[in-house]
């Protein structure tokens, strides 16, 4: 059984491991010895009987033609003959006062059938009840004395007992009395001994139903199929008759009489593959007992098969639910499971049934109630039980399953998600970097080339320097959106470093020196929504700065920090200031240069491009003459937002 | 800066400059030999090579696409013919795709075709006193190399497996803005070794086996079969 495999032991070392399984033991142990215990207790309860005062023990027997006194109950040798039966015969008084009411004659427990005559009528025969005939069922017989047959006082009565084995026959006290005294005590026999056993095989039929499904449904699993067909024979054992007397389907006694070895091989085959055992070649001896039962009912004689049936049938059960009290403690022990120990108990319970039963056939007990059949539904209970148990379980199992499997879909989908827009931004990035190679190629062989020819024609050539410094600004400009789309993982300061040669080459002619100041060791925090659009607009913005400086503000000096600083709602931005010592220059109310048209056309664009970028910029200018010589030039000073839009945002 | 720089030694400077394109010849030409540099300019390969069969100049210039085939080449060549010469590669954009594969087959930096003269001469001097000069996005290519990423970038191939990680340190600050100076306070280091750490590493990124380099020119496209 696979589903065991949950259930075992985690490995112990092996002394932890053997004092964990002795303390098992004894648990099991005990558990089974209370049960026992308690089987005993009930078995020893007698049945209450109708009161004693209608009771007749004392009887005289004439069994083959002598005569005696006997007092019930009464054990009756063994014989095989039909004919001329031990006859009891005896006294009872119906005092007048009584006629008004029926009386019956009551035979609670007889082997194996009864002829109760009363003043020579013939009142009851069990042997027309097929139920009754079986030894191996405690049928109770009870008939009512018709009132014309009875008289008042004196009335005799003779009971033949009729005795075909394969046990000693067997009769208990009988009671003659008022039918309503007598009735409650027979509706209590018939009730246990008779409906309740028919209750339990329409449960064992139904079980069989439903193991043979599981059997078929799940044909790896013999276990399942091997108890079906043990409730199969135990079903037809109970409800097929057996008739009387050599009729044309009297053969098919055989299946009732070799259903008990059979049936009981079938359940220990069980309970071996259940515990984990495989089926082996030797396993077929089990049904060695029920086959040569068979062959017995088929080829021999009844008497032969009475008798082959106490030596082979009543010790196979035994022998059957002996090696499954063994089999089922050592699963317990090895792999505790409710199944194993409900199959534990309810072998135990038959067990002890099944002793008692012996000692009432050798006639070691006063009463012969036989209990083994009886206690049979008990193991019917504990496979029903325990096919719910492991159905429940396995309920169980397959919702933790699915919950377990809801979870790590939903984890799955979650990682397929994140691993999609990963994929998705590195193919994003990796087509952006195709797209610039092909971009760089392209230009470097085209439009690079030419603005180059530019430079160089305009250098030789006189009077034509500002179309020299147009394609030289062309190329720049060219060499900073070919770096903008180089992707620079949201480091910003991989674009600066480029910038700041750029912008060294740009100022060395005109004598300005770059003094670049990163303030804080990372400089700027990384952004990993920077875009390269974003890159572009911060660099023209820091150019257009850096070119102001150069062409309106004489400066000699420009001073470019980079800083991060902690804002005030807790997150830290980065600041990119740019500083000269130039000139200055007014600022109006509104923010705009009041100078040059095209200064202010500058200060503009820069304000446009911080807006695109969420960054903020602030601008500060002291014309010269002022007498703040330590804050005198321009500064522009950029604080990056927290976070970079990712759409464009209104130019401001 | 360097005794080398201004001495009568200049004279003895000499180099080799190969451009196609007239006007930018003219205008390097003329910016090295105001600075004092014996030039001697070629307009394709083959005058190139006519030019270095008459001995070992100090410093090679070279363009990439040339009319009768590829700067690449000429590099590898002279490279392997006299390991002393210094080579440089002129290039427009200063873009990695032409640096770094003249880098690989053994150029030790580059020039910006429209550099001011002051600077073109700056960085020949540089250069011959053994500081190669290199940009922040060249910096930052190589690092990017260094890091590894599940399918190879666009770009030209590059093994990066030999650079130790100071020397990645020194690119990381390079491609930062940092300058030498700043670079070497932070890494504790001497703000004379920048420069030949840099050298360094780029005699590390070059290619020793003819067939590699052949095949990785292929791969980038530099070279048509």
């Amino acid at each position: 059984m696979n589903d065991h495999a949950d259930d075992a032991q985690p490995d112990l070392p092996g002394r932890e491991r053997r004092r964990l399984q002795a303390s098992r033991l004894i648990q099991y142990l005990l558990l089974q010895a209370a049960i026992a215990g308690a089987c005993v207790v009930a078995l020893l309860q007698s049945l209450p009987g109708p009161p004693a005062q209608y009771r007749m023990t004392a009887l005289q027997l004439t069994d083959a033609g002598i005569e005696r006194a006997v007092t019930l109950p009464y054990f009756s040798p063994r014989r095989d003959a039909m004919n001329d039966p031990p006859r009891f015969s005896g006294q009872f008084v119906r005092p007048a006062s009584e006629a008004a009411q029926p009386w019956s004659v009551f035979v609670p427990r007889f082997t194996n059938g009864v002829e109760v005559t009363v003043n020579g009528v013939v009142i009851l025969d069990s042997r027309r009840d097929p139920a009754a005939n079986r030894p191996d069922r405690n049928t109770p017989a009870i008939a009512v004395i018709p009132a014309s047959v009875l008289r008042d006082g004196e009335n005799a009565i003779s009971i033949r007992l009729f005795i075909w084995g394969p046990i000693t026959g067997f009769l208990d006290r009988i009671w003659v009395g008022p039918d309503a005294e007598l009735r409650p005590s027979y509706d209590l026999r018939t009730l246990i001994f008779v409906t309740l056993p028919v209750v339990f095989s329409s449960w064992q039929a139904i079980l069989a139903v439903i193991l043979g499904i599981m059997w078929v449904m799940r044909r790896h699993e013999p276990a399942y199929g091997v108890l079906a067909a043990a409730m199969a024979v135990g079903v037809g054992q109970a409800f097929l008759q057996t008739p009387m007397g050599e009729t044309p389907f009297s053969k098919l006694n055989v299946i009732l009489i070799s259903s008990a070895p059979i049936e009981s091989a079938l359940v220990l085959t069980f309970a071996l593959l259940f515990s984990g055992w495989k089926w082996q070649r030797y396993g077929w001896i089990l049904f060695i007992p029920g086959v040569l039962l068979a062959l017995a009912g088929l080829f021999g004689n009844q008497a032969m098969v009475r008798a082959l049936f106490l030596i082979l049938a009543v010790p196979m059960v035994g022998i059957s639910l002996l090696i499954m009290a063994v089999v089922t403690a050592r699963s317990a022990l090895k792999r505790p499971n409710v199944a194993s120990l409900l199959l534990g108990c309810a072998v135990t319970i038959m067990l002890t049934c099944w002793i008692a039963d012996l000692l009432s056939v050798f006639q070691m007990t006063p009463n012969r109630i036989f209990t083994s059949r009886l206690s049979y539904s008990a193991m019917l209970v504990a496979i029903g039980a325990g096919l719910t148990w492991r159905f429940a379980r396995a309920l169980n199992q397959v919702d933790g399953f699915a919950g377990r499997l809801v979870s790590q879909v939903r984890e799955a989908e979650e990682k397929l998600k994140v691993s999609f827009a990963r994929e998705e931004e590195r193919a994003r990035a990796a087509a952006l970097a195709r797209e610039r190679t092909r971009l760089m190629r392209d230009l470097h062989d085209g439009l690079g080339g030419q603005l180059v020819s530019i430079v160089a024609l305009s250098e030789r050539g006189n009077g034509s320097a500002g179309i020299g410094d147009a394609a030289r600004a062309a190329l720049k400009d060219l060499r900073l959106v070919i770096d903008s789309m180089d992707d620079i993982g949201g480091d910003l300061m991989l674009a600066l470093g480029s910038w700041r040669e750029r912008a060294m080459a740009q100022l060395r002619p005109h004598d300005i020196a770059l003094d670049w100041r990163a303030v804080t060791p990372q400089g700027v925090p990384v952004h990993p929504e920077l875009r390269p659009w974003h890159v572009i607009q911060i660099v023209r913005l820091l150019d257009e700065a850096v070119t102001n400086a150069v062409k309106h503000a004489n400066a000699k000096r420009i001073t470019v920090r980079i800083e991060t600083l902690a804002g005030a709602d807790g997150h830290e931005r980065g600041c990119i200031t740019v500083e000269d010592d130039g000139k200055g220059f007014e600022i109006t109310s509104d923010g705009t240069a009041a100078g040059a048209i095209k200064a202010a056309r500058g200060l503009r664009n820069m304000r446009s491009r911080a807006a695109r970028c969420g960054a903020e910029l602030e601008l500060s200018s002291c014309a010269q003459g002022t007498d703040q010589g330590a804050d005198q030039g321009t500064r522009v000073r950029l604080t990056l937002p927290h976070r970079f839009p990712d759409s464009d945002g209104a130019a401001g | 800066m360097n005794s080398l720089s201004e001495g009568p030694k200049a004279e003895a400077i000499t180099v080799v400059l190969l451009e196609d394109d007239a006007p930018t010849l003219w205008r390097l030409q003329d910016a090295l030999t105001k600075a004092g540099y014996q030039v001697k300019a070629a307009g394709t390969l083959a005058e190139a090579r006519a030019c270095l069969a008459q001995g070992a100049p100090k410093v090679l210039l070279t363009d990439l696409q040339l009319p009768d085939g590829h700067g690449v080449d000429l590099i590898r060549e002279t490279r392997r013919r006299f390991p002393d010469t210094e080579i440089m590669v002129i290039s427009i954009l200063g873009d990695e795709e032409s640096v770094i594969s003249a880098i690989t087959v053994g150029a030790t930096g580059y020039l910006l075709k429209d550099a001011f003269p002051t600077d073109i001469a700056a960085t020949v001097r540089d250069l011959v006193a053994g500081h190669s000069p290199i940009s922040a996005s060249i910096a930052r290519f190589i690092v990017r190399r260094t890091q590894s990423t599940p399918e190879p970038p666009p770009g030209p191939a590059l093994n990066t497996t030999k650079l130790t990680p100071r020397e990645i340190d020194i690119l990381w600050g390079i491609a930062k803005g940092f300058s030498y100076a700043e670079i070497a306070s932070h890494l504790g280091l001497s703000r004379q070794t920048v420069p030949g750490h840099i050298k360094n590493i780029y005699r590390k990124l070059e290619v020793h086996t003819r067939g590699e380099a052949v095949f990785e020119a292929v791969q980038q496209g530099l070279i048509k079969l």
